[in-house]
């Protein structure tokens, strides 16, 4: 039998005769490991997270024309190509043009109505969204003005841009409420819209919700500008300022929790695998007595914590992963991404505490008299 | 006898007792951190969440749309300044956290070409309420978005104005410019102000330039009048109930009305407001309304979820040990039954001795969690977290439970040893 394969024989018997014992301490160490990738996985998937629910707040990034006329729909689609596909939310390109309902004045807008739906997930629509031509939204103010509910029929008059008038028939679908402005508006389909306005291959306003902080914004407004000359983007700030601030609260709190989590398990790992080391005191002083010397004994002891370190690190990891899954289920309805990189350090970090909460009693149970501590004193 | 021998051992055996109450201590005081956190993170995000401006807007109840459309003002419907204070004297007057009046006037600056947007407000102002109490309110708090090149006009400076960043650009208007205003027909009387700040915004109020309330008042002769509030106030998110209620307040049953009315919806608030304004309609402006719940929603969902799984581990820790601690008392407990004591003041004594651990490390422990939850609430939100009571029990029945949990399993092994076997040493 060679020398390491009875050191390996003796650290898996001391595993194995001391089942229930190891086995608590495998599980203290298995959730400090669970803790530390559940909470981490969490802390750098925030913010990706929350920028999702912070779309609620509607458009974050506007474009309009430089110069204060319209964007044509090929500056527009050249300029929203600059923005990654993957962190788009939604982009309602929008036209205005002043109607007649019953001789009084109103604005009407046209836009594609199921992106606008994406990109201002606030309004609230008593009604239903239009689905079929000839249907529209409008605003509370208007449908208080004009004494509209969802189904009635109105007729809408006005001149196109030909400098025609035109008069044709609508269905109240929904009533859209807001609080602000849009409330004062007719919203209908850009289909709708150029059958009584006309065609003009051209938008006033593009607005988009885009999942992205302020800085990505900001590359990507510089992008829009240099491919899209006629086009200037504009950054709504009340919404990305204030979402940045919000954001880096929530992770700074995140991040202090898992410390303070971490620090607390980490001692908590630490007091176990010192009761564990002490309470073998005995058989440290027999092995003593047969002539081992302090290096051996330390190096087994150490082996076992590393086999434990390593084992409730895979264990750990794992039950992480799927931690951090729930939350992400539950709190986000998404999938969560587990940086790949935090599987091998959860291992080492637990291999690491795990060693040095070992080696602290071990060191001081060498000092040990055998013959005291075998007479059992 | 019982309780020489409960004090011999934790004397006598008191570097491992210590280390025990260390461990619940730590997982006492994490419970109590987390706990104190989680219960007070839906307040302390919510006041973040005010730095989205206001949620509440107030218009008179016969505004027309044209003010709002093309910005004539007809001079139909109006609140009143005087009113305003009253506000504060609502049910959830505790909630208002900010509000600033409008009054919108259109005049021209001599000396440049075209008429410009003017609008009053308060930019700080201190308020004397009817209840005796004081508040600072105004757009400087409320509008926390703005970059503003120069400063914010101080609150009883009555001849300072902010512009926006358009119309700065189109009057040519620079930081510390004094411009001589009037309304359009040309014979208003003028008033000259200074330009203490041009901000940009990212919104059609860079096209405006804000000025103190009373000079609003004063060019549109209308003293005393307000067009508009908005009205910044910590809410509860919607619920079926809260949106039934801003349907039509009454269809509800009268217990329903009076939870309704008691709790701090968006919808509650705005007719509490429209009952001590007098005329006026308060809308949510969801924008903002909606978003604000949802993120609390999430937030506090997330922090409850953390929660959970700290206290696991901590309940984990404090019970792997403390089997680890009742195990390796083998010998002694063979030496008891020995001499002959039965199962049950065996079990006894070692539960005695363990609780009393347990409740010295919970006590320790629940001071030391306070410590991290103000370390927490500092460091993040910059404020104190709010010590909850309820918190008290929830950490005594954790530990209790745990503590429990993690002897009894070993005093059963240990019973089932015989005294010949231990005391033999196998």
């Amino acid at each position: 039998m060679t020398k390491r394969s009875m050191y390996i024989k003796m650290i898996t018997s001391s595993l194995i005769r001391r089942r229930s014992r190891m086995f608590v301490a495998l599980l203290a160490v298995a959730v400090g490991a669970t803790i530390l990738s559940g909470l981490v996985t969490v802390y750098y998937d925030i913010p990706r997270q929350m920028r999702q629910e912070f779309r609620s707040y509607g458009a974050n990034f506007i474009l309009v024309s430089a110069s204060g006329e319209t964007i044509s729909e090929e500056s527009a689609a050249a300029a929203l190509g600059c923005i990654p596909e993957d962190k788009v939310v939604g982009t309602a390109p929008y036209r205005y043009e002043t109607v007649k309902i019953n001789e009084q004045p109103f604005m009407a807008a046209g836009t594609e109505l199921s992106e606008a739906r994406k990109a201002s997930p606030y309004w609230f629509v008593s009604g239903e969204w239009p689905e079929r031509d000839g249907s529209v939204l409008i605003g509370q103010e208007v449908a208080d003005v004009i004494k509209l509910l969802p189904g009635n029929s109105f007729t809408m008059t006005g001149t196109d841009l030909a400098g025609e008038s035109f008069s044709r028939d609508f269905r109240v679908s929904g009533i859209v409420q807001t609080g602000g402005t849009e409330e004062a508006f007719i919203f209908m389909s850009l289909a709708d819209f150029a059958s009584v306005i006309g065609e003009n291959g051209a938008f006033d306003v593009v607005e988009c919700s885009i999942s992205a902080s302020q800085a990505e914004l900001e590359t990507i407004a510089a992008r829009v500008t240099e491919i899209a000359e006629d086009v200037a983007p504009r950054l709504v700030t009340r919404v990305t300022r204030s979402e940045g601030a919000v954001l880096t609260k929530l992770q700074a709190l995140v991040f202090l929790v898992t410390a303070v989590v971490l620090l607390l398990t980490m001692i908590c790992v630490a007091t176990t695998m010192m009761a564990v080391v002490a309470e073998r005191r005995k058989e440290i002083g027999l092995k003593k007595a047969l002539g081992a010397p302090d290096k051996s004994i330390i190096t087994e002891f150490l082996g076992e914590g590393l086999l434990l370190g390593c084992l409730g690190g895979a264990l750990g990891s794992a039950l992480g992963f799927g931690f951090a899954q729930i939350i992400g289920v539950n709190v986000f309805s998404r999938a969560v991404q587990f940086p790949a990189a935090l599987a091998p350090a959860t291992l080492i970090a637990s291999v690491l505490i795990t060693g040095l909460a070992c080696l602290i009693p071990v060191r001081s149970a060498t000092y040990v008299d055998p013959a005291i501590v075998l007479r059992g004193e | 006898m019982f309780l020489r021998l409960v004090k011999g051992a934790l004397f006598r055996q008191k570097k491992k007792m210590l280390m025990i109450a260390f461990t619940i201590a730590l997982g006492a005081s994490l419970a109590t951190a987390m706990l104190n956190v989680m219960l007070d993170v839906g307040d302390k995000v919510n006041r973040e969440l005010k730095t989205y401006g206001a949620n509440i807007n107030v218009l008179p109840k016969e505004v027309s749309l044209l003010d709002d459309l093309y910005g004539v003002s007809d001079g139909s419907g109006v609140l009143s300044e005087s009113e305003l204070g009253s506000l504060k004297t609502i049910f959830w007057a505790f909630n208002i956290v900010d509000f600033a009046p409008y009054l919108n006037v259109k005049a021209r600056i001599s000396g440049r070409d075209g008429e410009f947007r003017l609008v009053g407000t308060w930019f700080a102002n201190h308020l004397e309420l009817p209840t005796g109490e004081a508040l600072d309110t105004g757009i400087n708090n409320m509008k926390s978005w703005w970059s503003v090149e120069g400063e914010w006009p101080a609150g009883d400076d009555a001849s300072a104005a902010m512009a926006g960043s358009i119309a700065a650009e189109r009057a040519g208007l620079a930081v510390g410019d004094v411009i001589s205003v009037s309304t359009g027909g040309g014979n208003g009387e003028s008033v000259s102000l200074t330009i203490k700040g041009i901000f940009a915004a990212g919104s059609d109020e860079d096209e405006r330039i804000y000025v103190p309330l009373s000079v609003a008042q004063g060019m549109a002769k209308r003293p005393g009048a307000v067009s508009s509030v908005e009205v910044s106030a910590l809410t509860t998110p919607d619920n079926e109930l809260s949106r039934r209620a801003a349907q039509n307040p009454k269809s509800l049953s009268v217990k329903e009305w009076e939870t309704w009315y008691c709790t701090a919806y968006v919808s509650a608030i705005c007719y509490q407001i429209e009952e001590v304004l007098t005329d006026s309609v308060a809308k949510p402006i969801r924008q903002v309304a909606e978003s604000e719940g949802a993120i609390l929603e999430k937030t506090q969902l997330l922090m409850l979820l953390i929660t959970i799984l700290s206290l696991a581990g901590a309940a984990l820790g404090i019970s792997n040990l403390v089997t680890a601690g009742v195990m390796e008392r083998s010998r002694e407990i063979g030496l008891l039954k020995a001499l002959g004591a039965g199962n049950a003041p065996v079990s006894r004594l070692i539960l005695t001795e363990i609780l009393i651990t347990g409740v010295v490390g919970g006590v320790a422990g629940y001071f030391a969690g306070l410590g991290f939850a103000q370390i927490i609430g500092q460091t993040v939100f910059g404020a104190a977290i709010n010590i909850k009571p309820m918190v008290i029990p929830l950490v005594a029945i954790l530990v209790f439970l745990v503590t429990l949990v993690g002897s009894v399993p070993s005093i059963r092994l240990l019973l089932s040893l015989r005294p010949a076997e231990v005391l033999h040493g196998r």
